[in-house]
C-alpha cells in the first residue's frame, strides 16, 4: 500500500488514480468523513438490531443481575396467548384498512385537483394540513370531536334526528332511539375510528406524491391513447395514467405500510389498547410490555417480527421496481 | 385532462373536494374554536365559533379564597394563559427548539461530511461505506426503539437531552440525500478549491455546503416536522422529569391529568404546539412539500 509519495502529486489525471492515490491527502480525508457515520451507523443502527435478535431468545428485565436462554419461547407466546394474537389481528386491520383507503383517497384527490381549472391549490393546502400537524395534538382534538356527549360529532349527529335521515338509515334511526356510538370506547367502533384518523391523517402525504407524479405523464400519451380509441376518462385512466403512475404506486404503497405498522400516537393517547385489546397495535405493545412492564424479551420478539415485516415490504418493492413498473 | 370539462362535472368535482375538505377541516375548526370558548360553551355546543366571549367566573380562583369580582376572566384570554400556567408550557416550548434544532444540527455535521466522501473522494471501501448506508436506509428507528432504550437506560442516560438527541444524529437518509445531490456538483469546483490550496476540511464547508443550501433546506424541513411533532420517542425516554418534556409530552400530560374541566386550557396548548408548522408551512408551501416529500426522490 505504502506506494512512493510521487504519485500524491498526479492530480486529477493520474494513470492508475484508484490505486495509486490511496494515501493522497484527499482519501485520508474521505476516511476521517466517513469514520463519524460509520460509528455511529454501527452503534444506533446495525447494534440495535443484532441486541433485539439476541434479546428476543431470553427472558431478561432492565435491572436484574442476568437472564436466561429460553430458546424461542417468546415467538411461541407472541403466535399463541390472546394478547399477542390480538396484536397482530389490530396491526393487520389498521395496515389493510390505512394502507388502501389513504392511498386511494390520496390518487383519488391528486387526479380531481389535477383535473381542475382552478382552485387546485387551495385543496391542496387544505389536505396537506393534517400531515403537518402534530398527531399527537390532533388526536386529542378528534378524541374531543368524538366524546360520546360533548363531541361536536354526535352532537351534530343527534340534531339531525327525527329528519327524513332516521328513515333511510337503520344505523341513523338505532342512533337516535338509544344513543350514537361512543367511538373510542366501544370495541366494534375503536378501531375502526383510529384507522380514520390515520387515514385523515395520511392521504394528503401520498396525494402529494401522486400530484408529483402526474406531473410527469407526458401529455402526449393522451392523445395518442385518443387516437386508438380510448375515449372515456376511465379508458384514460387505465391506459395511461395509472401505468404511468406505477413507479409512484409502488413508493406510496411501501411508505404507507411501513408508517401504518408503526401507529402509535392515536392508540396510546385515546385508548390505550382497549377496548377489549381491539387496538393493541405492534407499537404500543412493545412500548407497554417492554418499556412500561420490563419484558424485555417478549418486546425484543414483537420488535423482531416487526422489522421482519419492514424488511419484507422493501424487498418486495424493490423486486417490483425492478420488475418493469417503470414504463417509460 | 382534454378539452371536455364541462361546467357540471367541474361543479361537481368541486363539490367532492369540498367535503372533503370540511371533513379535512373539523378538527383544526374544533381546535381553534375551543380554545376561545368557555366551558360551559363547550358543554353545550353553544356560542358559534368565537364563543360569546361573556365574561366568566374562574371558579379554582374562588376557592382559593378570591373575591368572585377578582375571578372574571375572559374565556378567550382565560385558555392561552391557562395553557402557560397549569403547566410549564414556556420550558416544552423551548425544549422542543433545543431538541430539533440539535438533532438537525448534528445530522448535518456528520452526514455533509460523509455524503461529500462518498460522492467526491476516492478511497479503499467506499462503496462499502455507501452499501453500509443503503442498508442501513432500511431500518426505521421508531422500529428500534426498544434495544436503543435499553443500551441507553444501561448507560444511565434515560431522563436526559442526550436520550432525546443521541439516538436520531445519524440520518443515513441525510447522507444518502446529500450524496446524491453532491453527485452533480461538477468536480472543477472542487479541483479549482484544492489548487487554491484549500484542504478537504474547508471544501466540505466552504464549498460544497453552499452549493448544497437548497437541499439542505428540504432535509432540514423534513427533519424538525418529524422531530417537532415526534411524540413515541420522548415518550419511551422521558419517564420521570417534567423538565424535559417536549410539546407532544407536556399536552400529553396535560390531558392525562385533565377533570375535563379545561377542555379549553388544553386546546389553547394544542394550538401553541400546532400553530408554528402549520404557519411556516403557509408561508412556504412549495418548499414544504418538497422537503416532507423529500423520501419520494429515492
Amino acid at each position: 500500500m505504502a506506494v512512493d509519495v510521487a504519485a500524491s502529486s498526479a492530480l486529477p489525471v493520474a494513470v492508475q488514480p484508484a490505486r495509486r492515490r490511496a494515501l493522497a491527502p484527499a482519501s485520508l480525508a474521505g476516511y476521517a468523513f466517513v469514520a463519524p457515520a460509520i460509528l455511529l451507523m454501527l452503534v444506533i443502527l446495525v447494534a440495535p438490531v443484532l441486541i433485539a435478535a439476541a434479546l428476543s431468545f431470553t427472558d431478561y428485565s432492565l435491572g436484574n443481575p442476568g437472564f436466561d436462554w429460553v430458546g424461542t419461547d417468546n415467538y411461541e407466546k407472541m403466535f399463541s396467548r390472546s394478547t399477542y394474537t390480538k396484536m397482530l389481528t389490530a396491526s393487520a386491520t389498521y395496515v389493510l384498512v390505512v394502507v388502501p383507503a389513504s392511498i386511494g383517497l390520496g390518487l383519488g384527490a391528486a387526479l380531481l385537483i389535477n383535473s381542475l381549472k382552478r382552485f387546485g391549490d387551495f385543496y391542496k393546502t387544505i389536505y396537506f394540513l393534517p400531515v403537518m400537524a402534530a398527531l399527537l395534538a390532533m388526536a386529542i382534538v378528534w378524541e374531543f370531536s368524538l366524546h360520546p356527549t360533548v363531541g361536536i360529532v354526535n352532537q351534530t349527529l343527534e340534531s339531525g334526528c327525527g329528519t327524513f335521515l332516521e328513515q333511510i338509515s337503520d344505523w341513523y334511526a338505532a342512533g337516535c332511539a338509544r344513543n350514537f356510538p361512543l367511538w373510542f370506547g366501544d370495541r366494534d367502533y375503536a378501531i375502526w375510528t383510529i384507522c380514520f384518523i390515520g387515514i385523515w391523517q395520511g392521504f394528503g402525504f401520498n396525494m402529494v406524491l401522486y400530484l408529483a407524479g402526474l406531473t410527469g405523464v407526458p401529455r402526449e400519451l393522451y392523445q395518442a391513447a385518443a387516437i386508438d380509441g380510448a375515449d372515456s376518462a376511465w379508458d384514460r385512466f387505465r391506459l395511461v395514467t395509472w401505468p404511468m403512475l406505477g413507479p409512484t404506486t409502488v413508493f406510496v404503497l411501501t411508505i404507507t405500510t411501513i408508517r401504518s405498522f408503526q401507529v402509535f400516537d392515536t392508540v396510546e393517547a385515546i385508548t390505550g389498547g382497549g377496548p377489549s385489546k381491539t387496538t393493541y397495535v405492534m407499537m404500543f405493545a412493545i412500548y407497554e410490555k417492554a418499556i412500561k412492564h420490563n419484558l424485555i424479551g417478549i418486546g425484543a420478539a414483537i420488535t423482531v417480527v416487526f422489522l421482519a415485516f419492514v424488511l419484507f415490504l422493501t424487498f418486495l418493492q424493490r423486486w417490483l421496481v425492478e420488475r418493469r413498473v417503470h414504463y417509460t | 385532462m382534454t378539452g371536455h370539462a364541462s361546467p357540471f362535472s367541474e361543479a361537481l368535482k368541486h363539490a367532492v373536494l369540498i367535503i372533503g375538505a370540511l371533513i379535512v377541516i373539523l378538527p383544526f375548526y374544533v381546535m381553534v374554536s375551543y380554545s376561545l370558548k368557555a366551558p360551559h360553551e363547550i358543554e353545550t355546543n353553544t356560542g358559534g365559533f368565537f364563543g360569546a366571549q361573556e365574561q366568566m367566573v374562574d371558579e379554582y380562583c374562588v376557592k382559593l379564597g378570591n373575591a368572585r369580582e377578582d375571578c372574571l376572566e375572559t374565556p378567550a384570554i382565560f385558555n392561552y394563559t391557562q395553557a402557560f400556567k397549569k403547566a410549564p408550557l414556556l420550558r416544552y416550548l423551548a425544549n422542543g427548539v433545543i431538541v430539533t434544532a440539535s438533532i438537525f444540527l448534528i445530522q448535518a455535521l456528520v452526514a455533509l461530511p460523509c455524503a461529500y466522501a462518498l460522492a467526491k473522494l476516492k478511497f479503499w471501501g467506499r462503496d462499502m461505506v455507501f452499501g453500509m448506508v443503503l442498508v442501513c436506509l432500511l431500518i426505521p428507528v421508531h422500529a428500534i426503539a426498544l434495544p436503543l432504550y435499553i443500551m441507553l437506560a444501561k448507560l444511565g442516560l434515560t431522563n436526559t437531552y442526550a436520550s432525546l438527541v443521541v439516538p436520531w444524529t445519524i440520518s443515513v437518509f441525510g447522507i444518502f440525500l446529500m450524496r446524491q445531490f453532491f453527485k452533480t456538483v461538477p468536480d472543477d469546483l472542487i479541483d479549482a478549491a484544492r489548487m487554491d490550496g484549500m484542504n478537504e476540511f474547508s471544501i466540505v464547508w466552504k464549498v460544497m455546503l453552499p452549493t448544497a443550501i437548497p437541499a439542505l433546506l428540504a432535509f432540514a424541513i423534513f427533519s424538525v416536522v418529524a422531530h417537532w411533532n415526534d411524540y413515541f420517542w420522548p415518550r419511551v425516554v422521558i419517564t420521570g422529569d417534567r423538565d424535559l418534556y417536549t410539546p407532544p409530552l407536556g399536552l400529553r400530560e396535560f390531558r392525562g391529568g385533565s377533570d375535563g374541566s379545561d377542555w379549553g386550557a388544553m386546546m389553547a396548548t394544542a394550538m401553541i404546539i400546532v400553530t408554528p408548522l402549520i404557519v411556516a408551512f403557509l408561508m412556504a408551501q412549495k418548499r414544504f412539500i418538497e422537503g416532507i416529500t423529500l423520501t419520494g426522490m429515492k
